[in-house]
């Protein structure tokens, strides 16, 4: 796939707050719009980026209540494509389960 | 370790039918799925799907997956449930997490037919207890027996959210509304039609202002939108409410096909790159169902057996010609189901007209329900002396059950099945009620316009329980919910043929028999 | 079109964030960080379990372990403006047989002489230290002053801060080959652009190599799969990062209260190297099983996600770290053998130092030169 070099380059413009900055968008990690914004502002232009440094997508349900509502969020502040933001590996276990279990093996 | 030819993972009406298939091929098959029970999501469907014989049109989702595990046990499936599958590692080795411990299993091929998972969007106050995706509800009331709250708002009117809150009234919820961000009920019109004859509202460019509660939802405020989607101002409308469920879309559950290096894609979510053989960019991967991409129940059995084909094809259990024989007659079974106004290629177009050149309610696509004067201009709509179907079928969907039912043939569609129903004025109706009871969309009615006693009947269908009982009084509610006369009900038949339709027939002042339309009791007559 | 720079760095990881912040630090801005991913940081730098020791280590990274634990760690956070959740909570190194405790007591003994306070306790010690211990622990090394941070929040913050200085970040520019002019280092061939500059570091774990050889430098230095788990989100309950005297299981409980465990399971050293990294279905049940050989308690623990991820791997253990007489203008960092993430701060302040001023005068980084590599007879 072909692709373009991407320089990171921050804004002139400080921060703006919004009026909805401190909804919460991951539930789990209990994250607001605000935090992700802020991320973006500073520099953080993939979604792993955000997703590491402000924790959303990392919870119990491993982002599936929240990647779409934050990828829609990044997209949106970048005036990128949902595509450009990038993603985490999908990993195992799929759902979460004890230590014991996990150790716990059959062939 | 065992390697088993074909590994499926899912045992909904996808991965069922992609496992039967196989196994019919000669492959050694087993299918993994992570609830106790298989069928997916074919169980919570208490609704009668639409659709053709083939499709398994009137028949119950719960039926139609009773029917596929009926059929997979005939053909020896090997289905593993409480089986997660925690993960496809390289070499197709998969990873299940069952009881206390992890099974390796490797495979020849895997078809991932994993379904999908709903969406969330926010509001103020939207992650209160209280707020609760549909097919949630959906899992509370036909899976568990458990009703999710008392008084409920639904956001999104796809046929989610009308079919979950038909549902959810019949588990004897109260639903104060059903809100949806755009301009137009997004969902098949008969699925609402059913909803607002029993005086639900529909609030069409309307959303979520505001969850409130403390601890938990004790009441909503939507507001309208304009066309950007923000809110006007003064539009704020309050309701109690204990629940919000939230029909808003599906994404596929593609994480495993991820895992397994597939190449991936956005297309209205997550899914891998895969073509009409339901192959993905990983030789020997395969993917059938929500997780290529959302459409439904119907489609979903089709590509299960197109996966089927292709896996053992790959697997060399069937030659190419062969295969590429046996998907043809898929494919066409695709084409018959994706036809008309919701068809997958027809998403997001604005119709104006039926196939016919009548113009589409906009009553129904704004509040749910065709208006008095609209209901008229529709060939399943006529006036005659005696009992006779009246069909309030407006949008070309493919279906035809009320065709195939009558044993007098009064209803015509014809072998192109998204025609809406007309009625045929030669043939005698025999007053039997199979039209009533199995239109999915509950949207036929017979209709007897003069007793000779000032008084018309009507009978419609009834999915309520407690069932009232001949001499109840009450009122009819017109199309819209709204209640438009005197009422009694003459007659109330249930039987086991009818699948659980229940055929109520009311009395009321003929004047008012094209109108009537729903049936509810006085106060009096629920508490005598 | 060629972009000059007065400095650029090959590889977006955390010892090119690093060395690109201290870099800024000192006035020198026009840098220029080449990543070939869509990602920064997305190698070694956020995969790994976070240790910040100077115990187990080799003497000649010691001098960096040390100068960073007693001069930057401890403001790091503050420094950066982002919390990297230092937190020096020690490190136990268990035993269960006396065997166990022979190794690790030769590991402290050695760690001490060269200046690290480390030393053995018992097993009862160790319990009143970490009481979730299995009564099976009999003895553990204890380094009271080694500690845990967050290597996602560390990095990133290293990345900002560069950023909002001054430095050019390039995402998804790999590359190609490096080329000499008139016997000097000056050039970058990347896919889509050239670049040139006085001064050009490499840091690209594994994949220095190839982008080395395009020089003329063979780079003793090839990848090995590594994974990680992490657990549920739990109350606190202890601060030491731990080890094992047979490797079993290493990590530490951070800061968001989930618990995040590396190990291996041996069968490493075979994998195809693919950036996909999709790991082993064998080496976190492994992970798993040593851990609870010590940690009976955390049976029970759900565990939310595995990764894995790539290390770079040397003959002795150690980085190559430093210039190169043989391609003047080249800086190197790589082969960090899976324990970069505690040095980083001190790599970006010593190879910042070496840049500017020709010398690591602050930092003796001599025992990890490239030229150190010999036969073994």
């Amino acid at each position: 796939m072909e692709t373009t070099p991407t320089i990171r380059r921050l804004s002139a413009e400080p921060f703006k707050p919004e009026p909805d900055d401190d909804l919460i968008v991951c539930r789990c990690e209990e994250v607001t719009k605000g935090e992700l914004r802020r991320a973006v502002h500073e520099g953080l232009y993939r979604f792993p980026e955000v997703r590491r440094f402000t924790r959303c997508a990392m919870g119990l349900c491993q982002g599936r209540t929240c990647t779409k509502l934050v990828k829609g969020i990044l997209s949106r502040e970048l005036g990128c494509t949902i595509e450009d933001l990038q993603n985490p590996h999908a990993r195992s276990p799929q759902r979460p389960l004890q230590m014991q279990e996990l150790g716990n093996e059959r062939f | 370790m065992k390697r088993y030819d074909l590994i499926v993972v899912g045992a909904g009406p996808s991965g069922l039918c992609a496992a039967i298939q196989a196994a019919r091929y000669g492959l050694e098959v087993v299918v993994f799925d992570e609830n106790a029970r298989p069928g997916g999501q074919l169980f919570k469907q208490i609704h009668k799907f639409f659709g053709s014989k083939e499709h398994g049109a009137k028949l119950r989702g719960i039926t139609i997956g009773e029917n596929l595990l009926a059929e997979a046990a005939e053909a020896g499936v090997q289905v593993e449930l409480n089986s997660v599958v925690m993960g496809i590692f390289p070499e197709k080795e998969v990873l299940v997490h069952r009881e206390d411990r992890t099974e390796h299993y490797k495979a020849d091929a895997i078809i991932v037919a994993t379904g999908a998972s709903e969406n969330a969007v926010t509001f103020d106050g939207w992650t209160l207890p209280g707020v609760i995706g549909a097919g949630a509800a959906q899992m509370f009331m036909n899976l568990n027996g458990v009703r999710p709250g008392n008084k409920v708002l639904m956001l999104g009117t796809g046929n989610v959210g009308l079919v979950v809150s038909y549902q959810l009234l019949q588990a004897g919820c109260e639903v104060v509304a059903l809100v949806d961000a755009g301009t137009r009920v997004g969902g098949y019109g008969v699925h609402a039609s059913k909803l607002a004859r029993t005086g639900v509202p529909f609030y069409t460019s309307h959303t979520i202002k505001k969850a409130e509660g403390e601890d938990h939802v004790t009441g909503v405020v939507i507001a309208e939108v304009d066309s950007h989607f923000q809110f006007i101002e003064g539009t704020e409308k309050h309701f109690d409410v204990d629940t919000i469920c939230l029909a808003v879309g599906l994404s596929p559950q593609s994480q495993l096909l991820d895992m397994a290096g597939c190449d991936m894609a956005e297309r209205g979510g997550r899914v891998p790159v895969s073509d009409e053989t339901c192959a993905t960019s990983e030789p020997g991967i395969f993917v059938a169902g929500d997780a290529a991409g959302i459409e439904e129940a119907s489609s979903a059995m089709i590509e299960g057996r197109i996966a089927a084909v292709s896996a053992a094809e790959f697997l060399g259990f069937i030659d190419a010609d062969n295969a590429a024989a046996d998907r043809q007659e898929h494919y066409k079974a695709l084409d018959r189901l994706r036809i008309g106004m919701f068809a997958p290629q027809n998403r997001g177009k604005v119709f104006t007209e039926t196939e016919e050149g009548i113009p589409l309610s906009q009553s129904l696509l704004k509040r749910g329900y065709v208006t008095d004067e609209e209901v008229d201009s529709f060939g399943g709509v006529k006036h005659a002396e005696g009992w006779h179907a009246v069909v309030e079928c407006t949008q070309n969907i493919p279906c035809n059950p009320c065709q195939d039912v009558c044993p007098r043939h009064c209803i015509n569609v014809g072998s192109n099945i998204t025609i809406l129903p007309t009625i045929n004025t030669e043939a005698k109706c025999s007053n039997c009620g199979k039209c009533v009871a199995f239109c999915p969309g509950q949207a036929i009615f017979l209709v007897n316009e003069d007793m000779g006693d000032g008084t018309a009947q009507i009978t419609l269908p009834y999915e309520f329980l407690p069932l009232p009982e001949a001499g109840t009084k009450g009122k009819a509610l017109d199309r819209s919910g709204k209640p438009v006369c005197e009422a009694e009900v003459v007659k109330v038949m249930n039987p086991k043929a009818f699948d659980h339709t229940a055929l109520l027939t009311m009395s009321v002042p003929k004047e008012f028999v094209h109108q009537a339309r729903f049936f509810k009791a006085s106060a009096e007559a629920l508490t005598a | 079109m060629i972009t000059t720079a007065d400095v650029i760095i090959i590889g977006g990881g955390i010892e090119g964030c690093s060395t690109a912040y201290y870099l800024a630090k000192r006035g020198i801005t026009n840098v220029i960080v080449l990543e070939a991913q869509e990602i920064m940081l997305n190698g070694g730098a956020s995969r790994n379990a976070g240790g910040v020791r100077q115990s187990g280590r080799d003497p000649r990274e010691l001098p960096l372990a040390l100068y960073g634990v007693k001069n930057i760690w401890p403001t790091l956070g503050e420094e950066l403006g982002v919390d990297v959740e230092y937190n020096q909570g020690g490190n136990l190194r268990l035993g269960k047989t006396e065997e166990h405790l022979k190794t690790l007591t030769r590991l402290a003994n050695n760690a001490a002489a060269c200046g690290v306070g480390v030393g053995m306790i018992s097993g009862d010690e160790a319990r009143t230290i970490n009481p979730y211990l299995s009564e099976e622990v009999i003895g553990a090394s204890w380094c009271p002053t080694d500690g845990h941070a967050n290597p996602l929040k560390t990095g990133l913050g290293f990345y900002k801060n560069a950023l909002a200085m001054g430095v050019k970040f390039i995402t998804g520019e790999k590359v190609l080959e490096l080329r000499k002019v008139k016997g000097r280092l000056r050039k970058v061939i990347a896919e889509h652009g050239e670049y040139e500059a006085d001064t050009i570091m490499v840091c690209a774990g594994a994949q220095s190599k190839e982008i080395l050889s395009t020089v003329g430098i063979n780079a003793p230095v090839r990848p090995r799969i590594d994974h990680c788990l992490v657990t549920e989100g739990q109350p606190h309950m202890f601060d030491t990062m731990l080890g094992t005297a047979e490797a079993d299981f290493y990590g530490g409980q951070t800061n968001h209260g989930s618990f995040v465990f590396g190990g291996d399971d041996d069968l490493e050293g075979f994998d195809i190297y693919d950036l996909k990294t999709k790991g082993t279905s064998t080496t976190a049940p492994c992970v798993c099983r040593g851990i609870m050989k010590y940690f009976p308690k955390l049976a029970e623990m759900n565990i939310v996600r595995t990764w894995a991820g790539w290390i770079d791997i040397t003959p002795d253990g150690v980085p190559v770290l430093g210039d190169c007489e043989e391609v003047p203008g080249l800086v190197t960092a790589y082969g960090f053998n899976a324990h970069g993430f505690g040095i980083s701060p001190a790599i970006g302040y010593a190879l910042s130092e070496l840049i500017e001023t020709g010398e690591s005068s602050t930092i003796d980084i001599s025992g990890l030169h490239y030229n150190r590599f010999k036969a073994k007879f």
